[in-house]
């Protein structure tokens, strides 16, 4: 049992309002690693102290000052919570995620999650099936057959509850009694309408229900952005079964890879009109419909690109146009640019993109 | 603060002089945002110790109390000393809550009152988070020990509470009532360095004795005659229900005004006497143990208790509130050994079987449930039903959780194996602890030494003013004139079915009897079940006799009599000879929709209720509007039918609808 005491403490760090992620978790590795106290004693101190010890500003301070006068009130809100069954997990607890803070460090790890459930899936191998709202069947048929694979070898399936892929990869894993970890777009709180829907499951635990947000707050849109976050932050493999080539699945899954995080993408049919190519071209490793790695020299649209661009440059949206793809032109430039075989110039005002070796082996020429 | 700085504050707000040490001594620690645990008697002046810091903090202190008169009463007198206070509890109007919890919330209130129960209330936990809070007081603290006279399991929550306050926040928790051993709990669950201030428990002003007797019959006699003698007013504590009625029903047999209270009333009437109590409308109140804590008024001049409570403990808390003007007070014990019975029976008793343990895990490990869904899958007692739930709360295998604004029950996983070995320890130590009772009972040491030593206080010795110290021994038996009036007043006897609602026309009935009382509930057995044949003639008379003593010379325009289960035509040939001899017109045009199974199979109202839901129709419908009707039936139990027969015709105009029966059984459900 960590030390419920502290509760309070955890939850007015966490939701001070304004601060970035990482500033409270430094500030909480300050408070218990760098300077060894409790957080009683921390919060005991006066301004002078913060400000000297602690290197916070004014604002800061103010702040701080703000969260310890609703202590109490923290207090009256954790104890609803621990009386209904809900943990309370900080960073710094053993119940805590590995996989959380591996993935996402200081620097995005939430300073707390509120679960309710079995809170062992948290420390298990975990997997993330992601996709688009409206996914195609061939998409859903993909997503069945990587999460039962995945539940029959006692894998955790993470899911965001959201219409499509996310729900699909939920309910395949419970129908073969899998486990599963439901992470949400809202406050822990407000989700009774689940908490009735898996009450079975959470209660044989197969299913444990995570949240990173207030307790309170209700679904938003903005919530369930940022909770794509704590999808890929909470999985060791991630795969994504359709993506467009905008939305949640997309940005997610290009944040992931600048994160340095491995992605499977399916790969799609030639007569798919999905943006998983693209996925691919930008650096997500390509699996075939039962979830296997494909191993491909270069991926298809990278070879097109290349052969494309071998013998002239184009403008963003030439190349869309040539290539017949479905994506706006400053996203797919993104792609490009992070590509490590395509550089760009800039001719009267335009940005011509050419394949790095031709114009190398030019230089050379000269 | 200074203590001469703190007591010219007092002498403005409060209009007192100073404080007593111990007070000042928990008001300088509160301040200084300790944690205490205080225990003190009745008419210390507990109060003063959280209501002047509270008055001193910049925020609003919340205080935890049980007892809403006591509440009430409190709020009345701060804020006729200008402090503004509010209590918030279920007795109010919804609107009422609402516009106090916006007053806390805008930082206009000082000191909130409020029940532990409402830490349940979402509209409450939502309030609070915004609140400006310096402070937290859990009056009445020793509800939170299993170990103490009564323990509360709403109080679980407040315990939880306080251990997730931060360091340095300010706790008071307070009591009258603690042995070590309780106090031992209280600040081993309060955790986080509390610090104990404990006071004595000598009340020099009591006279205690004990009065040996025989039987109820002698406690009858021996307490009419001493109301005759006694000045002032006082309580009377039964150990059941049925005793308050049956003893203030004797009183007012002998021209001694008196009410009966306990917690089968609604809170209206609770309320009513109450106040009743406070405004002296009655030379004595015969109640409960559901009676007691909530009374603040000074000048209670005796306590009678024609059961002994469960332990020393129990009793020192009933008596606690008598005589705190500081006047003689008489508090009496009529003791009889074989009333070890009683107490003995609710201990043996208290915790349910197993398996019934079981099926409450069983049906939570399906789905999540309310208490009335859960009275329904298990069909347990609505007691039952609570003891259980309590105790898998308290064992962390439920959890109390909200849907919405429903309270439903989950199973969780993870939970561990049902402990009895808590259990079984538990009994023991009541078992034990009313052992000591009787020794207090039986014994010829100084009385008052014995019950402060219980609870942890040695120095009192010798109070010189109970029944030892004086070297009395009462010993009482009544003579044949005692006897016969009180075989006279039990043949007149007769228990009232308090079953008016708001929602029909249905008025308060009478039974001829209790079921469990004579050999009525015998003979009903045998013919109902052992084919006995129709209710014997001496029933019919009871019946009539009581009949003629609840509505005298009223018309009925009508008789009707329940539709049987499963006895055949006994409760009809009885009903038709009661309105032959009445000379009502009789009807047998009330019948059932569909069958129904036995109502005596379903141990709660709730299932009860569900069973004859909707079930009875009357043939005729035209023949009852505007009429009086008596509807007669056998055993009057739960009452489930006779409301839902009173709905039906209520429904087709019936002005007035009066329940006549031959015996209500004592303790149904609800």
């Amino acid at each position: 049992m960590e030390n419920l005491e502290n509760s309070s403490y955890w939850m007015a760090l966490a939701h001070l309002p304004r601060w970035r992620t990482e500033r409270i978790n430094r500030l909480i590795v300050d408070i218990l690693q760098e300077k060894k106290m409790t957080y009683a004693e921390f919060f005991s101190l006066d301004k002078n102290n913060w400000q000297n010890e602690f290197e916070l500003n004014s604002n800061e301070i103010a702040e701080l000052e703000t969260a310890k006068k609703e202590l109490p009130n923290y207090s009256f809100l954790a104890e609803s919570l621990i009386n209904q069954g809900y943990n309370i997990v900080p960073i710094d607890s053993a119940d805590y995620s590995p996989t959380l803070k591996a993935n996402l460090k200081l620097k995005f790890s939430p300073p707390v999650i509120y679960i309710k459930g079995n809170k062992q899936l948290l420390q298990e191998d975990t997997v993330a099936i992601v996709g688009s709202r409206n996914a195609s069947d061939i998409s859903l048929q993909f997503t069945k057959t990587v999460a039962q694979k995945c539940a029959k070898e006692y894998k955790v399936v993470v899911s965001g509850f959201a219409k499509g892929v996310d729900k699909k990869a939920l309910d395949e894993t419970l129908a073969v009694v899998g486990h599963s970890i439901i992470v949400l777009p809202q406050g822990i709180m407000t989700f009774s309408s689940g908490f009735r829907k898996y009450y079975s499951q959470i209660v044989q635990g197969d299913v444990l229900v995570l949240s990173t947000f207030h307790p309170k707050v209700p679904w938003s849109a903005g919530l369930a952005m940022s909770r794509n976050v704590y999808i890929y932050g909470l999985a060791k493999t991630i795969y994504a079964a359709e993506s467009d080539s905008k939305g949640g699945t997309w940005s997610g899954v290009l944040d992931g890879l600048k994160k340095g995080r491995e992605i499977y993408v399916r790969k799609p049919g030639s007569d798919e009109k999905n943006a998983n190519e693209l996925l691919i071209l930008a650096g997500a490793k390509p699996v075939d419909s039962d979830g296997n790695i494909l191993i491909e020299e270069s991926s298809y649209l990278q070879t097109r690109l290349k052969d494309m661009l071998s013998s002239q440059s184009f403008t963003i949206e030439e190349i869309i146009e040539k290539l017949k793809l479905k994506i706006e032109s400053e996203n797919f430039s993104k792609i490009l640019s992070g590509l490590d075989f395509i550089e760009r110039k800039r001719i009267n005002k335009q940005n011509y993109f050419y394949l790095k070796e031709r114009v190398e082996s030019q230089m050379e020429l000269f | 603060m200074t203590r001469p700085e703190a007591e010219q504050k007092l002498k403005q707000s409060f209009n007192l002089d100073h404080f007593y040490d111990d007070q000042w001594k928990t008001i300088e620690r509160i301040l200084n945002g300790e944690r205490i645990l205080l225990i003190e008697k009745t008419g210390f002046g507990k109060s003063l110790c959280y209501q002047f810091p509270a008055t001193q903090f910049e925020g609003m202190t919340i205080i935890f109390s049980p007892l809403i008169a006591l509440m009430r009463d409190q709020v009345k007198y701060l804020k006729s000393i200008g402090i503004n206070c509010e209590c918030i509890n279920s007795g109010q109007e919804a609107e009422e809550n609402t516009e106090i919890l916006e007053n806390a919330v805008n930082g206009k209130i000082k000191i909130l009152y409020i029940a532990p129960e409402r830490q349940e209330n979402q509209q409450w936990t939502e309030a609070v988070r915004m609140m400006n809070l310096s402070m937290v007081v859990v009056d009445e603290a020793h509800c939170i020990s299993v170990w103490g006279h009564d323990f509360r399991p709403a109080f679980m929550r407040i315990i939880s509470l306080v251990r997730l306050l931060p360091e340095n926040f300010p706790v008071l928790a307070t009591t009258a009532t603690a042995t070590q051993k309780v106090a031992d709990d209280i600040i081993q669950q309060i955790g986080r360095n509390v610090s104990l201030i404990r006071g004595n428990l000598l009340r020099k002003n009591f006279y205690l004795s004990v009065v040996k007797v025989d039987d109820e019959i002698s406690k009858m006699a021996w307490i009419a005659q001493f109301l005759q003698k006694q000045a002032g007013n006082g309580l009377i504590y039964t150990g059941t229900r049925v005793n308050t009625d049956l003893y203030a029903a004797w009183l007012q047999s002998e021209n001694i005004s008196a009410a009966n209270y306990n917690a089968g009333l609604d809170s209206d009437s609770r309320k009513d006497i109450e106040n009743g109590l406070q405004e002296n409308r009655w030379k004595c109140i015969v109640s409960t143990n559901a009676l007691g804590m909530g009374i603040d008024k000074p000048d209670v001049r005796f306590i009678i208790h024609t059961q002994m409570p469960q332990s020393p403990i129990h009793y020192y808390q009933e008596i606690g509130r008598a005589g705190r003007d500081g006047l003689p007070t008489n508090i009496i014990l009529l003791y009889n050994p074989e009333d070890k019975e009683l107490p003995e029976h609710f201990i043996k008793n208290s915790r349910p079987s197993l398996k019934k343990y079981e099926k409450v895990i069983e049906a939570l490990k399906k789905e999540p449930l309310g208490e009335w869904n859960l009275m329904r899958k298990t069909n347990l007692t609505q007691t039952q039903v609570r003891v259980i739930r309590a105790d898998l709360i308290d064992q962390g295998i439920i959890r109390e959780v909200m849907y919405g604004r429903d309270k439903k029950y989950e199973y969780q996983f993870g939970a561990s194996q049902l402990d009895i070995e808590s259990f079984e320890k538990l009994r023991d130590f009541k078992m034990n602890e009313l052992d000591q009772m009787v020794n207090y009972c039986e014994s010829t040491e100084c009385r008052m030494d014995f019950l402060c030593s219980y609870l942890g206080d040695d120095s009192v010795k010798k109070c010189d003013n109970c029944n030892n110290c004086l070297q009395r021994n009462p010993q009482y038996f009544p003579d044949n004139y005692w006897k016969a009036r009180i075989r006279k007043f039990q043949q007149d006897f007769y228990p009232e079915l308090e079953v008016e609602t708001g929602s029909s026309n249905i008025v308060n009935g009478i039974a001829a009897s209790y079921y469990g009382f004579s050999n009525v509930g015998a003979i009903i057995h045998r013919c109902k079940y052992e084919k006995g044949g129709d209710f014997p003639n001496h029933l019919l008379i009871l019946t009539l006799r009581a009949f003629r003593h609840k509505f005298e010379d009223e018309k009925f325009d009508l008789i009707v009599y329940v539709p049987p289960t499963e006895s055949g035509d006994l409760v009809k040939n009885f009903a038709y000879k009661i309105a032959r001899t009445l000379r009502f017109p009789f009807s047998d045009k009330l019948k059932k929709v569909h069958h129904t199974k036995p109502q005596k199979i379903f141990q709660n109202y709730v299932l009860k209720r569900d069973n004859v839901k909707d079930v009875f129709s009357y043939e005729n419908e035209a023949e009852i509007f505007g009429k009086k009707i008596l509807l007669i039936d056998d055993i009057f139990d739960s009452g489930a039918t006779i409301k839902e027969i009173a709905k039906m015709f209520t429904k087709i105009g019936a002005e007035i609808i009066a329940p006549l029966v031959i015996a209500k059984t004592i303790g149904g459900d609800l």
